[in-house]
């Protein structure tokens, strides 16, 4: 199956600043969660995906198009949902839903037609009629979420659209992403900090850090802990650590620069452990027991970032 | 299939072209704009000249008829309206001579309605153009700036282009009805009054006139005023920059030009827009008008265009390099 958006290489400076560093990424169909710290280069990734910066290096496909190139179909195809307030001022919650549909090629009855459908879908009522200015910030989420799918796109990008949202309201919106895409196959990205939304709705993880891809698998996949096993943290040759225990019998693998991680319970291997680090060279910072949570592979994801950069 | 759903349903029809999509976004700008009542009001008093040289030229075609009351009336209105209000004494001279020379009937009539059209242009229609621009395009693209509108147009299939095109048919098509419109209605109730259809042999080139000299106003004025409202999120420093380009302008001209040798002025005409705009559409509409230094007005009106839209098209893209 060809990838929704498959990015090889990819980097964008700000000036001097890089905001995203040799960025190599494959998104299939599916709700696939974008996260990271602020600053991490989601927002920048989004810019590139519709079209709106353009990258200075590497090369990719969105929806089958080159990056950069045929930017009208690209945007045409994708739902776009800003995290930051957006509205043009002095219309109705109606009329803008109504521009956004207008801006992507609908006639002006189709549109307000469609406006009141997707406001329907979305749960607003007779507040649709009153000026943008005096919704509340969950009002607001709703009806950027409305204007993000009033075209039927194929690929929706929500940038935080469960944050300012009360418990009842934030469970209706997962609700909403997952009847997309579940039942009209629509796929999402969702680029959120709340990490039980991802859990709740995300068929996949791509976990951002100082513009590069740090993690990107299924949720399945990094949650999957079917033997127990331990996290080990080393100072010197890694690689040499590893060959030291597979010849000792042991199953581990390096999960991220200068970590390991080892299949077993952390009493049964410590005195191999210790001992292949003895003649390795290597240094054990830590040992702890592994952990499946998305909360604990974001963090160790950024904070080796953080590590490699101090 | 249910028989009444509130769900998400997929949507087949066909897509508009692209090409037109800026015409959403000057629809917005012009019913928003058209929701403040100050803008109805001046919109109002715009067309009051045009009734009243409507009116003139009325008088006109019957003073052709030998009406002698109706040739006094004119005659007094002339005098009022359009001689002697710092037009320029060789428009005043040429309109003079004209309607008390022996020239022919249609000399006289492009000449009469030129001089209600550079009066349109020159006297009235300004006072109501500054105003009303100060009025319509200081919030259009400041106020997406600060409401961060400017996300929901670009995440669309709409291109910076298209946004600028369509913010600026906001104000054309305001401007337009203040300065295009009257005057040609102006022409056309001319022909509509006159004799026979004839008269359109010795005045066609004045419906040209007229556009051109609209567009000579209407776009430099679109192009600066759209600058102005893309330099701030906030619209009342576009509203202020916009009115002191107007009268430093006037202001400098006016105290500068008397203290410099005559004909030697050109330069310091370009300061005040007013001078300029003045200039251009006088030698635009009556080239028998002599105007020195015709070409620096015109270079001035070109970079200030350029310029400007060269400005917006670069602050336009600014907040995506965010």
């Amino acid at each position: 199956m060809p990838a929704l958006i498959e990015l090889n290489d990819l980097s964008k400076d700000y000036g001097s600043f890089r905001a995203l560093s040799g960025v190599s990424l494959r998104i299939d169909e599916g709700i696939t969660g974008l996260l990271g710290p602020n600053g991490a280069g989601k927002s920048t990734l989004i810019k590139v995906l519709l079209g709106l910066v353009k990258i200075n290096s590497g090369h990719g496909h969105v929806l089958g198009f080159p990056i950069g190139q045929s930017v009208a179909q690209v945007r045409t195809q994708i739902g776009y949902m800003p995290e930051d307030d957006c509205y043009v001022h002095g219309l109705s919650g109606i009329e803008s839903i109504q521009v956004a549909a207008r801006l992507s090629g609908f006639s002006e009855t189709e549109a307000l037609r469609r406006g009141h459908e997707i406001l329907d879908f979305c749960g607003m009522g007779q507040e649709r009629y009153r000026p943008v200015e005096t919704y509340s910030t969950g009002m607001r989420q709703k009806l950027r979420f409305a204007m993000a799918i009033v075209h039927d796109p194929k690929l929706l990008i929500l940038d935080e659209p469960t944050s300012g949202l009360d418990p009842e309201e934030r469970e209706a919106m997962l609700n909403r992403i997952r009847i997309l895409a579940r039942e009209f196959h629509k796929s999402v990205i969702l680029c959120t900090h709340i990490l039980p939304d991802v859990q709740s709705v995300c068929d996949r993880v791509v976990i951002f850090a100082r513009g590069t891809v740090r993690v990107s698998d299924s949720l399945e996949a990094l949650c999957r802990m079917p033997d127990p096993s331990v996290t080990v943290q080393v100072t010197g040759d890694c690689q040499k650590l590893l060959g030291r225990l597979e010849q000792k019998g042991l199953r581990a693998k390096i999960v991220l620069p200068q970590q390991l991680q080892i299949i077993g319970d952390a009493e049964s291997l410590s005195p191999t452990l210790w001992v292949a680090a003895s003649e390795s060279d290597c240094v054990i910072r830590s040992v702890t027991p592994s952990k499946n949570s998305l909360e604990q592979i974001f963090l160790d994801a950024v904070r080796e970032v953080h590590r490699a950069d101090s | 299939m249910p028989i009444h759903n509130l769900g998400y349903r997929e949507w087949n029809g066909t897509l508009h072209s692209p090409w037109t999509r800026w015409m959403v976004v000057a629809e917005i700008g012009i019913r928003r704009a058209w929701q403040s009542a100050w803008l109805r009001r001046m919109m109002f008093f715009a067309w009051v000249p045009g009734v009243v040289m409507g009116f003139m030229i009325f008088l006109f075609e019957q003073a052709e008829k030998n009406d002698g009351a109706a040739r006094d009336v004119l005659g007094n209105l002339t005098s009022i309206l359009l001689l002697g209000h710092g037009m320029g004494s060789d428009a005043d001279a040429l309109l003079q001579h004209f309607l008390e020379s022996e020239a022919t009937p249609g000399e006289r009539r492009h000449v009469f309605w030129s001089s209600l059209l550079l009066n349109l242009f020159r006297r009235s229609q300004p006072l109501i153009l500054i105003p009303m621009v100060g009025l319509i395009a200081p919030p259009l693209i400041s106020q997406d700036f600060r409401s961060r509108a400017f996300l929901l147009y670009f995440s669309r299939p709409l291109s910076r282009t298209q946004y600028i095109l369509g913010k600026a048919m906001t104000v054309i098509a305001y401007l337009s009805m203040i300065t295009l419109f009257p005057a040609v209605c102006l022409f056309v109730v001319g022909i509509l009054l006159s004799p026979d259809i004839s008269v359109l042999s010795a005045t066609w080139d004045l419906f040209f006139r007229i556009v051109i000299v609209s567009a000579v106003i209407v776009v430099p004025c679109t192009a600066l005023s759209l600058m102005l409202s893309s330099l701030t999120t906030e619209s009342r420093y576009a509203s202020f920059g916009w009115f002191a380009i107007w009268i430093l302008g006037f202001l400098t001209y006016s105290i500068a030009v008397p203290f410099s040798s005559p004909g030697d002025d050109s330069l310091m005409q370009c300061v005040s827009l007013f001078h300029i705009f003045s200039d251009v559409s006088g030698w635009l509409l009556d080239p028998r008008l002599a105007v020195s230094g015709i070409e620096t007005r015109l270079v001035t009106l070109g970079v200030l265009t350029a310029v400007s839209l060269a400005v917006v098209y670069r602050r336009v893209s600014a907040p995506m390099q965010i």
